[in-house]
């Protein structure tokens, strides 16, 4: 079992600093090997495991057997706490503009190319050792023969 | 596609220069006039006059073996939602309260019976209240179309390509949104942003708003192989029920398990299992929709529920208003109006025209036995 907050999970809406900033931001509510985050906000100084305003949506990372990653989104109140000044964290930023809710975030475009750089070297890489391996197959049938 | 047939050669003015649309299969089934070369290939030969090389004028669904009315581009819930279509159904069901209030074994606790001394008002009231509940019982699960189910996309961006090897499935979880409105779309790996499909949305509503009974995943039992299994074993009503419960109504999923459930019912003739439960009304209309109504009016005749057929009958008619004897009213003889139905749109004519003359013959003979009763006891 793991060790649960002692608040509710859907937040406590004490605000306990009115002027401090506000962020929406991910706090990992999952076991061990498990993360699984909550997208809370809170006021910015605060520790991330400490009972936040609201949750306003959850992100499981893990991958389920569907190769799916699932997020739940709370639009409207997203919305509300955005216009109230509340800034965000990254990364729900960058689950935000993968949602189609802001515009993508740039990290997102620098991972997209970075794994797409790494996907054709990896490709160049083998296309190379088929071809060593193809000539070197073809020196020992010459040697044979 | 329709079954396009051969209706005459006519001379008409040809109006028809283009492709071929889609056609409105309401009215007179006139159809539609072809110019030279303008259809399809391999009928072309049939489709033109050689001698004339002119247009020629379409009937179509002549020698179709199923009616246009019945494909799956026509919405049923209309005719579904009718009020005299409901009323039929309805009366089609013939509630049965000691069937309703039956035990069933679902789970639920059994109350031991009270038993009250009543005066005659109290006891109609009483009755007037279980006959209002039992309507809220046997409410029939909607029939209506199958969900069309092309995702829509709503963004391409090729540089995202590859920004991550899973989908990302987001929910929008705001307060008081029902499921259907709800917005669910899907980040594909290849930087598409689309609207979710239906089994996604299904999968997606049950984990963030769970309904009771329902799973994600649905059960084993609606499998081809285990569904088979269940049938054999008779028990319709539970597959039906459970299907209510896993499946929204225009599911696809739904759609193959109740017509799996329909056509063995049919086939083996069990209508009885169904009677006054809140199956039986999309039973009939499936039955009258799909056309094959003859087993049940078969049924009808040989447990001797005239009045049973004669709602079947009118019921077909409301669904396939084209039908040839649709013509022929209900004047208060059942035999007779039965008969214009078999001589014209039975499939299984000979069956059931034997079973009309069994019927007649059985009456009669009833009607002999009582007389001789009557004669007997000396009251003539």
């Amino acid at each position: 079992m793991p060790k649960m907050p002692w608040h509710p999970a859907s937040g406590t809406g004490i605000v306990t600093a009115e002027n401090a900033k506000k962020v929406i931001r991910l706090a990992r509510y999952g076991c061990t090997n498990r993360p699984f985050f909550h997208i809370v906000v809170m006021e910015s100084f605060k520790e991330v495991r400490a009972p936040p305003i609201e949750q306003v949506g959850t992100f499981d990372e893990v991958v389920n057997e569907r190769n799916e990653k699932l997020v739940s989104l709370n639009f409207e109140r997203i919305q509300y706490w955005i216009a109230n000044g509340a800034q965000m964290s990254k990364p729900v930023a960058e689950l935000l503009g993968l949602s189609g809710f802001f515009p993508i975030h740039p990290r997102s475009y620098m991972l997209a190319w970075r794994n797409r750089q790494a996907a054709d070297a990896e490709a160049a890489a083998a296309a190379a050792a088929a071809a060593t391996a193809e000539s070197a197959k073809q020196e020992t049938e010459a040697k044979d023969s | 596609m329709h079954v396009w047939t051969l209706y005459a050669f006519l001379r008409v003015k040809a109006y028809c220069t283009g492709k071929l649309g889609k056609m409105a299969c309401t009215g007179i089934r006139v159809a539609r006039v072809l110019k030279n070369n303008t259809f399809f290939s391999n009928l072309s030969g049939l489709l033109l006059n050689p001698s004339r090389n002119t247009a020629v004028l379409i009937k179509y669904r002549v020698f179709s073996s199923r009616p246009s009315e019945t494909e799956n581009d026509r919405d049923p819930a209309p005719l579904f939602f009718n009020k005299e279509v409901q009323d039929l159904l309805k009366t089609l069901t013939k509630v049965d309260l000691k069937r309703v209030y039956r035990h069933r074994k679902d789970g639920e606790k059994l109350e031991p019976p009270v038993y009250k001394f009543m005066t005659d008002d109290d006891l109609e009231a009483a009755l007037n209240e279980a006959k209002a509940k039992a309507d809220l019982r046997l409410q029939m699960p909607p029939v209506v179309k199958k969900i069309n189910d092309t995702p829509n996309i709503l963004s391409n961006d090729h540089a995202l390509q590859k920004h991550d090897t899973a989908k990302f499935v987001f929910t929008d979880i705001t307060y008081g949104i029902s499921n259907v409105d709800r917005f669910i779309v899907v980040r594909d790996p290849d930087g598409i942003l689309r609207s979710a499909d239906a089994r996604e949305r299904h999968r997606m509503n049950q984990i963030y708003f769970p309904l009771e009974g329902r799973e994600v995943d649905a059960p084993k039992l609606f499998q081809e192989e285990y569904l088979m299994d269940l049938l054999e074993r008779e028990e319709y009503e539970f597959i039906l029920d459970l299907a209510c419960v896993q499946f929204e109504p225009n599911d696809p999923e739904y759609h193959r398990v109740t017509e799996t459930v329909y056509s063995y019912v049919n086939n083996m003739k069990h209508f009885n299992y169904l009677r006054s439960t809140r199956h039986f009304g999309p039973l009939a209309f499936h039955l009258a929709w799909k056309g094959n109504i003859d087993n049940l009016i078969l049924e009808n005749i040989q447990t001797s529920r005239l009045d049973d057929a004669v709602l079947l009958i009118q019921l077909y008619h409301k669904i396939h208003p084209t039908a040839k004897s649709a013509e022929t009213k209900f004047e208060g003889d059942e035999l007779k109006f039965i008969q214009s139905f078999v001589d014209n749109d039975s499939n299984n004519r000979n069956t059931l025209d034997l079973a009309i003359k069994s019927y007649v013959n059985l009456e009669n003979a009833k009607l002999e036995v009582n007389e001789g009763i009557k004669r007997a006891h000396g009251s003539d």
